[in-house]
């Protein structure tokens, strides 16, 4: 677990350096209206680069939790439900973003 | 073999002291060097970074509500105690991801005579970086 968390720690820092540049100093004075961030959340590119971001974050996330409770001292079956639980929790999220950026972008 | 933990091994004399004692235990600074300084630093900003993951989904769900939700959010953004919580949150940011590679260099065996080093400098740097940032912030309005 610990090399997953490494690697996408360091996936992050680069994705997240991309996330704010894009979202703070492409558009002048950075994406601040609504029709902004539709706008920028309309470039497939971009959509998809968000989109991986937001799947790297929440495993990088999720992981660091699991690591905190595993500290705590719990048995080999209740990491097995902790497990399928944050899997589950980690779904429901990039799920839930997906389609909520995706469906404002495609009303607009 | 003597190991090194981050935290003080939970004796028997420990669990013999009363609470309140144990209590000010953490606030006793004897034998606290960086390795345990960098180790609960970055379980707090982690544990932050991911209450904030939470709120910042939170607030993109105001997108599904229309102009209106986002831009009364942005107004909110924009005010002076936003501002000085964005502080914390670049902060907490920049040292987690830092020590993080601080903490990847010491697993793959390389600086671990310069830890206390590496983790002072990750440390003055994220304080360096965060006031950069800020005052970006605030020229940028």
């Amino acid at each position: 677990m610990w090399i997953w968390q490494a690697l996408s720690g360091i996936l992050l820092t680069v994705l997240l350096v991309v996330h704010m540049v894009a979202n703070h100093f492409v558009v002048e004075g950075g994406l601040r209206t609504y029709a902004d961030v539709i706008h920028y959340l309309s470039n497939p590119v971009i959509f998809l680069l968000e989109t991986v971001f937001l799947m790297v974050v929440t495993a990088h996330a999720l992981m660091g939790v699991r690591a905190i409770i595993l500290d705590l001292g719990i048995s080999p079956a209740a990491d097995r439900r902790l497990k399928a639980a944050l899997f589950a929790l980690g779904t429901l999220i990039v799920v839930y973003a997906v389609w909520l950026t995706g469906s404002a972008v495609l009303r607009a | 073999m003597e190991r090194s933990l981050p935290y003080r091994p939970v004796s028997e004399h420990v669990a013999r002291t009363p609470w309140w004692r144990r209590a000010a235990a953490w606030a006793d600074l004897h034998g606290r060097r960086e390795g345990w300084l960098a180790f609960i630093l970055m379980r707090l900003t982690g544990i932050g970074l991911v209450f904030y993951l939470f709120l910042h989904l939170t607030v993109l769900s105001t997108l599904a509500r229309g102009p209106q939700a986002w831009d009364a959010f942005i107004a909110l953004a924009r005010s002076p105690l936003f501002v000085a919580f964005d502080g914390v949150l670049i902060f907490g940011m920049l040292y987690h991801g830092l020590n993080g590679l601080r903490v990847i260099l010491l697993g793959l065996g390389v600086g671990s005579r310069r830890q206390a080093e590496l983790f002072w400098g990750a440390f003055v740097l994220s304080i360096v970086l965060t006031a950069v940032a800020v005052r970006m912030i605030l020229m940028m309005g």
